[in-house]
């Protein structure tokens, strides 16, 4: 992995009448490697990545794209970038050939027509129209046209939101194909095992700034030596836990679960034990885990990602 | 093929493919221009209008059994309305009193001639003796109807003096006891107003109608449809990702919408003028400067709508909206009759009166009901003013 940096950001800020939607935010984004951008909606994740677009304009900051420093991402700066956007649509009229005919219009250079359609697997859809596809196949459109330039830096706005597992399986080898080929990605998600599997540096976002940042590891470690218990807790009161005490940092109830999560997972789980014994009515579905992205951005915000 | 071709081609094929779209741009003129042609080219239903026309009797003899005042009577008859029912056929002017016949023939000649009156109808002096000497196998009496050459109220006033002079002149034949095809005085069409006077064909007036509302269709429901469809459906937002700028887009869409413009004239054309038998000329500059003008104001008026519509739904709604009045109160398809004052206001808005009377005065199939520097001033101030608030309101979901 080479240490050039592709994209990075300087005090980034976007207003909308009094809100701040993006608020000084800055960050470096190296080569070849996935940045993710991790918040709940609203948190500015949509306007930075319209900014980083060229969708937008930022009221002030500075960028550097490709070496370059602008105020903005200009026409040059797109020849190189490709985008997958979270929401968008083809003219349903049109077909799948003709919509990847369109898009290479639009660029300088662009990649030969049927190398991408075999890419993302849609060659014998060549002559569908678009309105006749299903979902997978649109998202795969959708990726041959942000292809279609054979971009060195790519955006993935959400892109495996509403797709089934299989499809989601395939998106994500995509993402890691184009990585290993020396490319660099821009990915936002709601997932968090996507974030865990796919990021190099996460970054997370809340109310317009980025509040943590690095890779999904480092981001683990900051909750320390937490180990976390869930288990059914259908009839069980936080009274009936009290026995608990100090040892454990945070019981919560999420849906039908308990969770609790712990410092001294020996202590907390002897103490469980021992209080599931006396009541003779053993412990259901108990899962014991480290603590992932998910967590971390709880403890960060105090919300979960997708309330 | 550079994106400006790309995104044109783009915009016909996808306009061709989708059935609704289809049907409105080139099905429904069509069938438009087939059925108001079969239905009106043999006009005889007119009595629901009313004709100005002028009736000037120069016979003098004056004597009580007067074949002259018999035909005046008649004709005075049809300017009156009948008991309760149907308004009446023509609003006859008669020379008042004291004035002299000659004098009041001048001055209704003129009044034909500006298309004030649809025709005027001149009983010549001597009537009496030379229908008494027709019926005897002599030369018969002549009545002149002046015409006014091209518009449609004046040919339909030329064909109904007809049917009444000759149903009159069968009656006085058998009168006189003469039952054989001769004519006691046969009816003389002149026009006055046009040098190259030809019969009038309803299709001629039609065909210059239904080209514009192609046009019109077209921009109106095509342009604010096609932008906020890509607007609302994401369409436009995976271009902006691109190099590709909102101008080059811009240019791209309009280039595309020209040609359907084109293939839709073409095709109006073709069946108007084989098919049903037209023969204005339409490839002449002015004709052609109304067609475009045409075309140009109903594109700004698509991107007028498309600036103010937050949705495509709001767009077509609108473009709903604006149709009817647009359409059917800018004579596009019917000669515009004395309309209550405040259809008249919106008649005199609206651009496609003017275009529709620029196009057909310059096909000479109608009398010009505006001068021409207004019928091109009024369209091209709408396209101004359309431009400019699109070009300040509308919203492509991009920052530029």
């Amino acid at each position: 992995m080479s240490n050039t940096s592709v994209l990075s950001v300087r005090d980034l800020t976007k207003q909308y009448g009094t809100v701040r939607a993006v608020d000084g935010i800055s960050f470096d984004i190296t080569e070849a490697t996935v940045f993710t951008l991790l918040g709940p909606n609203g948190a500015g994740k949509t306007t930075t990545l319209e900014i980083l677009e060229g969708i937008r304009r930022p009221d002030d900051g500075e960028l550097t794209v490709f070496g370059r420093t602008v105020r903005h991402v200009d026409r040059t700066m797109k020849e190189d970038m490709g985008v997958l956007l979270q929401e968008g649509g083809f003219e349903p009229y049109l077909r799948v050939r003709e919509v990847l005919q369109l898009f290479a219009s639009f660029f300088r250079r662009s990649r030969p027509i049927d190398e991408v359609l075999s890419d993302v697997a849609l060659t014998e859809k060549a002559s569908a129209l678009v309105r006749t596809l299903s979902g997978g196949q649109k998202q795969r459109l959708a990726i041959g046209a942000a292809l279609i330039n054979n971009p060195r830096l790519i955006f993935l706005d959400e892109p495996t939101t509403g797709l089934d597992p299989q499809a989601r399986r395939n998106i994500w080898s995509i993402a890691e194909h184009l990585r290993s080929s020396g490319r660099t990605i821009i990915l936002t998600t709601h997932y968090m095992e996507e974030a865990d599997a796919l990021s190099d540096v996460v970054a997370v976002m809340d109310h317009g700034t980025i509040i943590a940042q690095g890779t999904p590891r480092e981001l683990c470690a900051k909750l320390g030596q937490t180990t976390i218990i869930e288990f059914d807790g259908h009839e069980i009161t936080f009274s009936d836990l009290a026995s608990l005490d100090a040892r454990c940092r945070e019981l919560r109830r999420e849906g039908d679960a308990i969770v609790v999560e712990t410092e001294d997972f020996l202590a907390t789980m002897e103490r469980l034990l021992a209080w599931s014994s006396d009541r003779s009515d053993p412990l259901r579905n108990v899962t014991v885990r480290q603590p992932n992205l998910e967590d971390v951005f709880l403890t960060l915000t105090g919300r979960r990602l997708r309330e | 093929m550079s994106s400006l071709c790309r995104l044109a081609r783009v915009h016909v094929t996808t306009a061709l493919r989708e059935r609704v779209t289809l049907f409105w741009y080139l099905v429904f003129p069509l069938f438009l221009l087939v059925l108001l042609s079969l239905i009106f080219s043999s006009v005889g239903d007119a009595d629901e209008l009313t004709f100005p026309v002028a009736f000037a009797n120069e016979e003098t003899s004056g004597s009580a059994l007067s074949f002259a005042s018999y035909v005046e009577d008649v004709f005075v008859s049809l300017g009156q309305s009948g008991a309760g029912e149907d308004s009446a056929l023509f609003d006859l002017r008669l020379p008042p009193d004291d004035a002299e016949v000659s004098a009041f023939v001048e001055s209704q000649l003129n009044a034909v001639r500006e298309g004030d009156i649809a025709a005027m109808i001149v009983l010549p002096a001597g009537f009496d003796n030379r229908v008494l000497a027709a019926a005897a196998g002599g030369d018969p009496a002549t009545l002149t109807v002046y015409l006014s050459g091209g518009r449609t109220s004046s040919s339909l006033v030329g064909f109904i003096v007809e049917q009444v002079a000759a149903g009159i002149d069968k009656q006085i034949l058998t009168v006189l006891g003469r039952f054989d095809p001769q004519q006691a005085f046969p009816v003389e069409s002149r026009t006055v107003s046009q040098d190259d006077a030809k019969p009038f064909e309803y299709v001629d007036f039609l065909l210059p109608g239904i080209l514009l509302m192609g046009v019109f269709t077209t921009g109106l429901f095509g342009v604010p449809g096609t932008i906020l469809f890509g607007r609302d459906q994401g369409i436009l937002r995976r271009y902006w990702v691109t190099p590709l700028s909102v101008p080059r887009y811009l240019a791209g869409f309009t280039a595309g919408h020209a040609a359907l413009c084109f293939l839709q004239f073409a095709c109006i054309w073709l069946v108007g003028r084989f098919a049903l038998g037209s023969t204005i000329s339409l490839f002449r500059p002015l004709p052609m400067v109304f067609l475009l003008l045409g075309a140009l104001t109903f594109l700004a008026f698509g991107f007028l709508i498309a600036a103010v519509a937050r949705t495509a739904n709001a767009g077509m709604a609108i473009a709903n909206i604006l149709n009817m009045p647009m359409m059917f109160l800018g004579g596009l398809f019917f000669p515009i009759a004395d309309l209550p004052l405040a259809l008249r206001i919106v008649m005199y808005a609206n651009p496609m009166t003017y275009l529709a009377d620029g196009l057909r005065s310059t096909l000479s199939v109608d009398t010009a009901l505006f001068p021409l520097p207004i019928a091109l001033a009024v369209p091209i101030a709408w396209i101004v003013a359309c431009c400019l608030i699109a070009a300040r309101q509308l919203r492509w979901g991009v920052d530029q």
